[in-house]
């Protein structure tokens, strides 16, 4: 096995289990937390918290498990994953000083850097596609009556892909311009948690790039099944155009 | 080492005219010239001469703003992927992947090679003591540099493309890796190297080039150094030569033997001093026919002792760069 393939298994099995940590008491919690919801209404702080307890009174199940698996654990560790796993794809070898080495071999530097952004890409969307497809099984395991289908929540895994892709997709634009992978890693971190905080902020919450992946889009997906494309393509349109000027930027890159 | 080479193989590199510029620093004036078929050369000059730029634009990991590579036939275009499948390129700098052990970054620097080149690799590298189940992060710098020279001999390429391969390297695995180099141009290979150390050039290559602040100062074979030699002596004058007053005066009276129908030379005689010797060149003709004339000056003190036909690349060094070699 390469190093790369076990790098990426790594990476992957590392968020998998992380996800799953998070997923598997949010799941099996979710009689107690139906049962005392008016009394987590009161001690919430803030309108935004409060408006995201009544989605989930709202829509149930569906929308609870949406909220911790997508909106909560996906947005904020998926986001780091993205950054972290991009971040240092090509300014990390530049740092360590093995970019020359990486490219002195015989082999195309588009090869050698789309090669790079699929793994981490799958690296990345794989944890969300496996852990979503456990929760109809954990959901039967928590002694209520409610189910979720497999297929609402492959629809909002592929959701929440496509944004993780764009912020993936342009830290790696960063990493195939710059040298200095913390930087970029710091830099796009502090982006998205602005971008978060900014979310739960009434007033400028449309402003947030979250907004494209919130508790009322993923509840209309497992409403409607079937993807936003209003969103989806748009996301997915963005990872093409930072994919396109990453490959643009490495093709002059000195090592 | 097995070498099969193709027989549409032309084996040689063709530079014509490029240069290159990072920002307002220039690292490379157009520079042009040819090597091979075959042979060692050996790229010389100080640090931040241009080598290593030359090299890297030649196997075309930086792109030159002007000019043309041409690499066994094949011109460098694009990301010069097609050049490097007809060369191998050891770099200079050595960065390894040091979570892998030694027998994985083999074959993950020979990917898109043969797949008989990391066998080869491997067998070079046990024949140079390479601990290729230890992780690169126990090797010495020496150890590191052997493991990048076993991927650049091994795959089946009409040319090498070496940047300082033994720098580092202590002089027994100095020797051995100079003795593959020679193994490895005798079967036909051509072999473009940098390196600092004047002692492996004389030895290994049959051709130099003397690069200096980013200009191709000068280019000489094997058989020109020996005529240059052919038409140099040396005069030692002991300490008279230490007074520069003194040193000025005998430099003006043997260049002025040069010349004008008075010796042997058509031209100018040419004299320098380094230390204690007076270092005399003509521009053609045997110098020995200068002697007679040496001892004759009266206001020239005999010299205590004179060497001909001898000229170290030291000396080249020294004469292309004005500073001394070591």
């Amino acid at each position: 096995m390469g190093a790369a393939t076990r790098s990426l298994l790594w990476r992957a099995l590392a968020l998998t289990l992380t996800l799953e940590a998070l997923l598997v008491p949010a799941v099996l919690f979710w009689p107690n937390f139906r049962d005392n919801l008016d009394s987590l209404r009161g001690m919430m702080p803030f309108k935004a918290a409060r408006d995201m307890l009544d989605q989930f009174g709202s829509a149930g199940a569906a929308g609870y498990v949406c909220g911790q698996q997508f909106f909560k654990a996906c947005n904020t560790l998926g986001t780091a994953a993205a950054v972290l796993f991009a971040a240092g794809a090509v300014a990390g070898e530049a740092h360590r000083g093995t970019l020359e080495l990486w490219l002195s071999r015989p082999v195309p530097r588009r090869r050698l850097l789309l090669e790079r952004w699929g793994a981490g890409a799958l690296a990345l969307v794989l944890p969300v596609f496996l852990t979503s497809a456990t929760i109809p099984w954990l959901i039967g395991q928590a002694d209520v009556e409610e189910e979720i289908a497999l297929s609402a929540m492959l629809l909002c895994a592929a959701h929440q892909s496509a944004l993780l892709l764009a912020i993936y997709s342009a830290t790696f634009f960063c990493s195939s311009v710059g040298s200095n992978p913390m930087a970029i890693g710091f830099a796009m971190l502090f982006l998205t948690v602005f971008q978060f905080a900014i979310y739960l902020i009434e007033r400028v919450t449309h402003y947030s790039l979250f907004r494209l992946a919130d508790i009322p889009r993923f509840i209309a997906i497992c409403e409607r099944g079937e993807l936003d494309l209003r969103i989806v393509l748009p996301l997915l349109c963005a990872s093409g155009v930072f994919v396109l000027a990453s490959v643009l930027a490495f093709d002059r890159r000195v090592p | 080492m097995p070498q099969v080479l193709s027989t549409a193989s032309d084996r040689k590199i063709q530079v014509r005219e490029i240069s290159r510029r990072f920002g307002p620093k220039v690292a490379l004036h157009p520079t042009s010239f040819e090597v091979g078929p075959g042979g060692v050369t050996a790229l010389l000059g100080p640090n931040g001469s241009g080598k290593s730029t030359l090299l890297r634009c030649i196997v075309g990991l930086v792109r030159p703003d002007s000019g043309s590579v041409t690499l066994d036939g094949v011109e460098l275009s694009g990301d010069g992927t097609a050049v490097r499948r007809r060369t191998t390129f050891a770099p200079g700098e050595i960065s390894l992947y040091t979570e892998l052990r030694g027998r994985e970054h083999l074959s993950w620097l020979l990917r898109g090679r043969e797949r008989e080149a990391v066998a080869v690799a491997e067998s070079l590298a046990d024949a140079l003591g390479l601990p290729l189940d230890h992780r690169v992060r126990t090797y010495s710098h020496g150890m590191k540099r052997q493991l990048l020279f076993c991927a650049a001999m091994a795959p089946r390429v009409p040319v090498r493309i070496l940047d300082e391969p033994s720098e580092g390297l202590d002089p027994s695995r100095r020797g051995a890796i100079l003795e593959l180099i020679e193994r490895d141009a005798a079967r036909g290979t051509t072999i473009l190297l940098s390196s600092h150390h004047l002692g492996e050039v004389d030895r290994a290559s049959s051709r130099m080039l003397f690069l200096h602040q980013g200009r191709l100062v000068r280019s000489e074979d094997s058989a020109g150094v020996r005529a240059q030699a052919a038409r140099t002596l040396r005069l030692d004058y002991g300490s008279a030569l230490e007074i520069p007053e003194r040193a000025a005066a005998i430099l003006a009276v043997l260049e002025g033997l040069g010349g004008q129908g008075k010796g042997p030379s058509p031209g100018p005689v040419r004299a320098v001093v380094r230390g204690r010797r007076a270092i005399v060149t003509l521009p053609e003709g045997d110098p020995r026919a200068l002697l007679a004339l040496i001892f004759a000056q009266r206001d020239l003190p005999p010299p205590e002792s004179v060497e001909y036909g001898q000229l170290s690349l030291a000396e080249l060094y020294r004469d292309v760069y004005g500073v001394e070699a070591v």
